[in-house]
């Protein structure tokens, strides 16, 4: 099974934990492509409109990812969040409105993956995306939170109550474990 | 009860069906249906876009696809995002088809329903005889149709009554 990314969100509708284990493929430079895109740019006439942001020589050797990739992938990530915020916030609402106070939402599906909710009678809410035809992870994020969260972010008398910008939550116990756990399902 | 209720929502996110079958979801009035409808349109759109792999490119779904099928790379292009699809929570089970054309059919049911997929292409069909053959019925508008309600009715009376 495939698990995505993992999202906690406080009760203050911020997202204070994100993590993903999806990378995607290194860039395609194998001979599936066609040889005019994988040509060394030196040997293109005239100067591309790519060549203009990175300059020929950069693009020889590995460059690190620059600043503003970083800013916009975090960038992205961030919205990512929110979205993902917004939709469960949205249907767990319409979930209670239509099964009565006690029903909870439990999971939705789409044809590209799931998303697994669970929510704590504190309002802290753990959303986990993974391939389509997982089965349910509720158990899964009831022990994220039991032996996750409550021993190495609650029990950590370091860590703040509120945990504004992922302040608590980002402690090696805690990250490692989680790592652990989700790799162990995978 | 098997099947619970029936929603159909119009492209741009409003109500034009709505109806219960049995007692298993809280009442709302029409207002509130209206608010759901829209609020469910406007999470479907947000769900398609969620997809956790949609950063791969054209190239790069062509290599993965070639490493699925053994080496051998056969054309193809990604399957467009879906949107939300099924539904879980406790008490019940949501199953939302999407029409080529963009009209939502939301059934709802309980836990333990299965084979949702014929009752939706049922009532599809439903839709299509009764209200889409219908020379009265205005595009996009409210479905104000008696026969679809009749057949709609037994058919869901049959599903019901099946278990």
């Amino acid at each position: 099974m495939q698990v995505y990314s993992f999202y906690i969100f406080d009760r203050h509708t911020e997202c204070i934990y994100s993590k993903s284990w999806f990378t995607p493929p290194p860039p395609a430079s194998s001979s599936l492509t066609s040889p005019s895109t994988s040509r060394p740019q030196s040997q293109q006439p005239a100067p591309h409109a790519s060549s203009v942001t990175s300059p020929p020589v950069a693009s020889l050797v590995v460059a690190p990812p620059s600043a503003a990739a970083l800013k916009r992938s975090k960038q992205k990530k961030d919205d990512d969040a929110k979205l993902i915020f917004g939709t469960v916030f949205s249907l767990r609402n319409m979930v209670r409105k239509l099964g009565g106070e006690d029903d909870a939402f439990i999971a939705y599906r789409t044809g590209q993956y799931k998303l697994h909710y669970y929510e704590t009678p504190t309002n802290l809410r753990f959303a986990l995306l993974t391939e389509p035809g997982a089965l349910s992870m509720r158990n899964v994020l009831h022990q994220i939170y039991i032996n996750l969260w409550v021993e190495y972010v609650v029990k950590n008398p370091l860590s703040p109550v509120e945990h504004k910008g992922g302040e608590g939550v980002r402690n090696e116990m805690f990250e490692m474990g989680l790592d652990k756990f989700i790799r162990g399902l995978m | 009860m098997g099947v619970l209720a029936l929603i159909v929502i119009n492209k741009a996110g409003g109500l034009i069906y709505n109806r219960t079958f049995g007692d298993g979801l809280n009442q709302l009035n029409t207002n509130d249906y209206l608010v759901l409808a829209g609020t469910f349109h406007g999470v479907h759109a947000i769900t398609a876009r969620l997809d956790p792999r949609k950063g791969l490119t054209n190239a790069q779904f062509q290599q993965q696809q070639a490493a699925a099928n053994g080496g051998v790379a056969i054309p193809s292009r990604p399957e467009p995002s879906s949107g939300l699809e099924v539904l879980e929570s406790e008490n019940f089970r949501l199953q939302c088809f999407n029409t080529l054309t963009g009209t939502k059919f939301l059934l709802f049911t309980d836990t333990m329903q299965a084979n949702v997929d014929v009752a939706m292409r049922k009532v599809y069909d439903l839709y299509s005889d009764y209200v889409m053959k219908n020379p009265f019925y205005q595009l996009e508008m409210p479905i104000r149709c008696e026969s679809f309600d009749r057949k709609l009715n037994s058919y869901i009376r049959e599903v019901n009554n099946s278990r």
